[in-house]
């Protein structure tokens, strides 16, 4: 190990349960190195840095920290090691003020006796700021209501007050508004300057390649890939990400626009005060409208607008065929609408429910009889098709759905809304924490409704799926649709990004 | 092998735990908890539990609960059999009853939903602020007695099949149609039962107002056996119930743990508890009390654990990322 | 998004933020002012005599330190509502200890058992994931019982009495009871609002995985939270004894009642808190409630079952205000 490598990984194993997440990993990090960590949903990467930031405890290999033997027991062991980390959830304190959250958890180094010098405190929170050119969020106010940037920018600063030697930065750059990631690249070049090193996790290949110096690619848990970025390209990266190449049969072979002329679906001038502003589109009947943004563009709360979850304080969400509003989600599941949400774990699925009453409790309506009679052989038959139409690996339709694997809980979840007559289809990352294989399946699923003239509302993350999928593509922004682009248009990343941004 | 294990371990958990409590009485009072008296007595106590345990049950299995139903039951009674004798139409104690405790459940579920009041401060609230209140009206108006008219409703060849009847609409209303299952997916998690359309707050009104209709129900069968109005009416009865349910192994939390016969053998328990202290010389109050929460806090916990074990033992081949958590006691109850 | 431009208000320390603080403060003073002009006018004049007075004063102090402690359990998120029955078992020992033993053993005895039960609780919520609400209740029906069972033998079975002598009651009179008020206020300020566990208490009732992942030992907070509250409710104990120099015991869950008059000043507090901190506005809000009760009995509203039913009015109203603008899920 050279003089100039601060932190080395050796066959580094992780599980969770009987899941492998990190498969014998290998991995160094120099002094004053910027390295970007990249990989598709999970693989493993946000794994990783936990184990480095202490936040979870590696179960085989070893971690050495400038030559010496590395352990953290928690994220504290790891501050004092002088590696502190920015993480993916957010990570502050609500009812405390700004000041309190930088320092949680290391407030005695302002204490005597317990009792704590706020000035003092305030006045090292200050500096921090200033040290790093953060932009200044009033330190005695509470942060309840504070915007995802001010609680990012915070979280940073907590990071940033432990002079840190290696920081972990895991998709922070999505949170923060254009100015402020520029802030941020030039933050993460002084630190590289002053010898530190920083490890960036980010969904945004071009931003890796123009502010890193190397990147790991993993996949599946595994490290298939480490270049130094001045060698490769966006193409290698997404090769190695995925696994092969992102051909025709993955998404859809043709580039026509394909859709019938009925509209079924219009939102006109819709509002979410803080979310989305004068949001007006039309859904046709066999249609796939893609909606793509960067974080806060809204495309999110379209969905849930679309859906009826929302309150809407202008504009509205109108069936055509009928001509009624959509006000409410009972609303839209008795006019054939379903939705399929980001947070599979924590808003579409009951987890520790079994799959039986996952799959019947969308469809209890269409399967009440007389006296609105549930007949436990009908709402069985429903379970045991989605199931053996999904394929869905399990033991039976009385597990638990925690029990399954992403993939499988996704088939759960798409199934139980297609085994329905539907009229609209309101899918927001579908594909999220599902590996390959399921994920052509599903983009077989999507392609198997659209020919049957259901129109699917497609939200992504990832631009490549909404490209590869869609008729239409909204690119929204700060709230608003800037620009629809149609399949037979200029339809590639480039043309998207330079809208987005 | 051992997933099976542990459901069956929550199934069984009320039937032995009600075996056990029997058991225990049984042999304590010397065969006189089971002489053919006795029995008659249990059956009779346990009724009124049973039929607002059938209504409290949405409640439950929806993560909240209803700890008003006792003063409900006193209020609904005195009032129901006040109009009755008042016009003379003595039947009218069954509607006026059901309607008086319709809307103390309306009541409490508009505030649970509309105004996001945590239901047992609300119902706590109401417990010992309408207590006072009922208290006050019965001094006002008085012991009221059953008529002799409705006399014939206490025969059990009359009562028995009522109360069957009315037991065996709410298990089918519970078990059997949409209401049941979504107040149970609001218990187990709210948010997606939003997102997969059930109607929330339409639920948690309902829910209410069947706990109140069955205090109602409970205030008539209360009435009709001691014979009139009495001021020990419901009281405890709130405290009663709930153990009930939680006796027969329903979680805190409800979800899909909460099951119509859980609350039955949970209601057989807690009165062969309260009946079997007193046959074998502990009357008082506060010995049944201590017991009684002892024995709820012993089976909190057991329950809480067996969950907790199932869980665990199914946490499996998942490729699930740190930011993927399941949720954990996201929407528990502190 | 468009970003919430945090106004200077919010700065700390500022000009704007404290003229804003201030000038709430005046509104609320002459809104007092007003409100008691007229109850003043409603008694023909018996309500602002100082003998009057000083009765308000008198009752909202150990009602200010209940509240206090529920201060504590809102921050960490936690309910308990077995405090009654802990306050009637350590007013017991109070009485007991102090008749026999002096006034010093007595409030020895008095917030030893507090301290002891509440922190007994509070090992059940930290090592049990049953939920505190119900865990609580169980708590509260057996210390009622274990109080009755106590003094069993000697009166009624209903209705139990611990007599407390006179000669000991000086804390229950003005003004030590104030003094005791003044010395509670410094301490309860520093603790919650300035030590690192005051902190920590909050920060887990915020975000229990945040603090946690930052260092925050949840459950040894959770038991500090046992300790600090337990100690203030033997301290309510002591006073609670003091001044009424009996304790009523009953089962049935009568031991809830002890707790809904702290609960109420402590939900008024919690509604004030965006503008007034919470510790400041417990006693104030104290004695406002007590204003109000006072002057119904003044103006012969008859005390016990129609204040309660008010009483509990006013919690839920408090409850449905201070829940204004939750979208979180409740139960």
């Amino acid at each position: 190990m050279s003089a100039e490598t601060v932190l080395e990984i050796r066959g580094l194993h992780k599980y969770f349960g009987p899941t492998h997440a990190n498969k014998n990993i290998n991995f160094t990090l120099k002094k004053g190195e910027i390295k970007g960590l990249i990989g598709e949903n999970g693989s493993g990467k946000s794994t990783l840095l936990s184990q480095i930031a202490g936040i979870y405890k590696y179960d085989e290999g070893e971690m050495l920290l400038n030559g010496k033997p590395y352990a953290p027991a928690n994220p504290l062991d790891a501050n004092r090691a002088k590696i502190a980390m920015v993480t993916q959830e957010l990570g502050v304190v609500d009812k405390l003020p700004v000041g309190i959250n930088v320092f949680l958890g290391r407030l005695d180094q302002f204490a005597k006796n317990g009792v704590v010098n706020l000035k003092k405190l305030n006045q090292a929170a200050a500096q921090v700021f200033e040290k790093w050119n953060l932009p200044p969020v009033p330190l005695g106010a509470l942060m309840t209501g504070m915007m995802i940037e001010q609680r990012k920018i915070v979280e940073l600063a907590r990071a940033l007050s432990v002079e840190p030697d290696i920081l972990l930065l895991d998709e922070i750059t999505q949170s923060l508004s254009l100015n402020n990631r520029n802030n941020l690249y030039a933050l993460i070049k002084r630190l590289k300057e002053m010898g530190k090193s920083v490890i960036v996790i980010t969904h945004d290949i071009d931003e890796m390649l123009a502010i890193s110096d190397s990147i790991t690619v993993l996949r599946d848990g595994e490290v298939v890939g480490d270049v130094k970025t001045s060698e490769t390209t966006a193409e290698q990266i997404r090769y190695m990400m995925v696994g092969r190449n992102i051909s025709g049969d993955y998404y859809r072979a043709d580039n026509k626009v394909d859709y019938q002329d009925e509209v079924v679906l219009k939102a006109e001038n819709v509002t979410i005060p803080g979310e989305i502003e004068d949001v007006s589109f039309e859904l046709h009947k066999g249609e796939i409208l893609g909606f793509c943004g960067l974080s806060d563009s809204g495309i999110h709360s379209v969905g849930k607008a679309v859906f009826g979850l929302s309150k809407i304080t202008s504009g509205s969400i109108r069936l055509v065929a009928t001509g009624e509003e959509i006000k409410s989600a009972p609303d839209a599941v008795r006019r054939q609408m379903a939705y399929v949400p980001k947070d599979r774990d924590n808003e579409a699925l009951m987890i520790h429910a079994s799959i039986h009453h996952n799959c019947t409790l969308p469809s209890l309506d269409e399967l009440k009889g007389s006296v609105g009679y549930l007949s436990p052989s009908k709402l069985k038959k429903l379970s045991d098709d989605v199931v053996a139409n999904m394929s869905v690996k399990c033991t039976g339709i009385g597990q638990t759905m925690d029990a399954l694997s992403g993939g499988n809980k996704q088939k759960v979840n798409l199934g139980r809304w297609l085994a329905k007559d539907l009229k609209v289809l309101v899918l927001d990352c579908p594909t999220r924490g599902v590996d390959v294989g399921v994920k052509s399946y599903i983009y077989g699923l999507m392609k198997k409704a659209k020919a049957d003239g259901i129109a699917t509302i497609l939200i992504s993350d990832e631009l490549t799926e909404v490209l590869g999928m869609a008729d239409r593509l909204v690119v929204m922004k700060d709230g608003r649709i800037i620009k629809t682009i149609r399949r037979d248009e200029e339809f590639t990343e480039h043309s998207v990004i330079e809208v987005m941004i | 092998m051992t997933r099976k294990h542990n459901i069956k371990l929550q199934t069984i958990i009320p039937f032995v735990a009600f075996a056990v409590i029997f058991l225990f009485f049984t042999i304590a009072s010397k065969g006189r908890m089971v002489t053919a008296r006795n029995i008659g007595i249990l059956i009779d106590q346990s009724m009124v539990i049973m039929l607002i345990g059938s209504g409290m049950l949405f409640v439950v299995a929806q993560g909240s609960i209803d700890l008003s139903v006792g003063v409900n039951l006193a209020l609904s009674g005195v009032i129901g059999m006040w109009v009755a004798l008042a016009t003379g139409v003595h039947i009218l104690l069954i509607p006026v009853s059901l309607i008086v405790g319709a809307i103390v459940g309306l009541f409490n579920g508009t505030l649970v939903s509309k105004l996001k009041v945590p239901s047992f401060v609300l119902t706590i609230a109401l417990l010992i602020g309408v207590r006072g209140i009922v208290l006050m009206l019965q001094t006002k108006i008085g012991t009221q007695y059953l008529p002799a008219s409705l006399r014939i409703l206490n025969e059990p060849y009359v009562k028995i099949p009522m109360f069957l009847v009315i037991l065996a609409i709410m298990t089918y209303i519970f078990e059997f149609t949409k209401a049941g299952r979504y107040s149970q997916a609001i218990g187990e998690n709210e948010t997606v039962a939003k997102f997969t359309g059930v109607p929330i707050n339409k639920m948690k009104i309902l829910a209410f107002v069947l706990s109140g209709i069955m205090a109602g129900a409970g205030a008539i069968f209360s009435i009709i056996t001691v014979g009139g109005t009495s001021q020990t009416m419901g009281s405890f009865t709130e405290m009663k119930t709930a153990m009930a349910i939680f006796l027969g192994g329903v979680l805190v939390t409800g979800g899909y743990s909460a099951k119509i016969y859980k609350m039955l053998l949970g209601s057989f328990s807690i009165t062969t508890i309260v009946n079997g202290l007193a046959i074998i010389g502990y009357p008082e109050t506060e010995v049944s009390e201590s017991v009684e929460g002892v024995l709820l806090l012993l089976i909190l916990l057991v329950t809480m654990l067996s969950a907790e074990r199932s869980r665990k033992r199914e946490k499996a081949p998942s490729d699930k990322e740190p930011d993927e958590k399941a949720v954990e006691e996201a929407t528990s109850i502190k | 998004m468009q970003q919430k431009s945090l106004s200077t208000k919010d700065t700390p320390g500022s000009k704007s933020e404290l003229k804003a603080k201030l000038t709430f403060a005046g509104i609320f003073i002459v809104g007092v002012a007003v409100v008691f002009f007229i109850f003043n006018l409603l008694t023909h004049g018996n309500f602002l005599e100082w003998q009057n007075i000083k009765i308000i004063l008198a009752n909202m102090v150990y009602p200010s330190f209940m509240a206090w402690g529920m201060c504590f359990l809102f921050a960490c998120g936690y309910n308990d509502m077995s405090w009654g029955g802990v306050v009637v078992l350590a007013s017991f020992a109070t009485g007991v200890f102090a008749n026999m033993y002096g006034l010093v053993a007595g409030l020895i005895a008095g917030v030893l058992v507090g301290t002891v039960l509440v922190f007994i609780n509070f090992c059940i919520f930290a090592y049990t994931k049953i939920p505190s609400w119900i865990a609580s209740l169980s708590l509260a029906m057996i210390y009622e019982a274990i109080a009755v069972f106590l003094y069993r033998g000697k009166s009624t079975k209903a209705l139990v009495e611990a007599p407390m002598a006179k000669e000991l009651r000086i804390f229950g009179l003005l003004p030590w009871s104030l003094v005791v008020l003044a010395v509670g206020f410094v301490i309860i300020y520093f603790v919650y609002n300035r030590t690192i566990i005051g902190y920590n208490i909050r920060a887990i009732g915020g975000n229990a995985n945040v603090s946690r992942a930052l260092g925050v030992n949840v459950r040894k907070t959770l038991l500090w939270v046992g300790l600090i509250c337990g100690l203030i409710i033997g301290i309510t104990s002591f006073l609670q004894e003091s001044y009424a120099g009996i304790t009523t015991v009953k089962t049935g869950l009568a031991s809830i009642l002890l707790i809904f008059q702290p609960l109420a000043i402590a939900l008024l507090a919690d509604i004030l808190q965006k503008k007034i901190n919470i510790i400041i506005a417990v006693p104030v809000c104290a004695f406002l409630l007590y204003a109000v009760f006072n002057m119904m009995t003044l103006m012969h509203i008859p005390s016990g079952t129609l204040q309660e039913a008010l009483l509990c009015l006013f919690i839920i109203v408090f409850a449905v205000v201070g829940q204004r603008g939750v979208k979180e899920v409740v139960k």
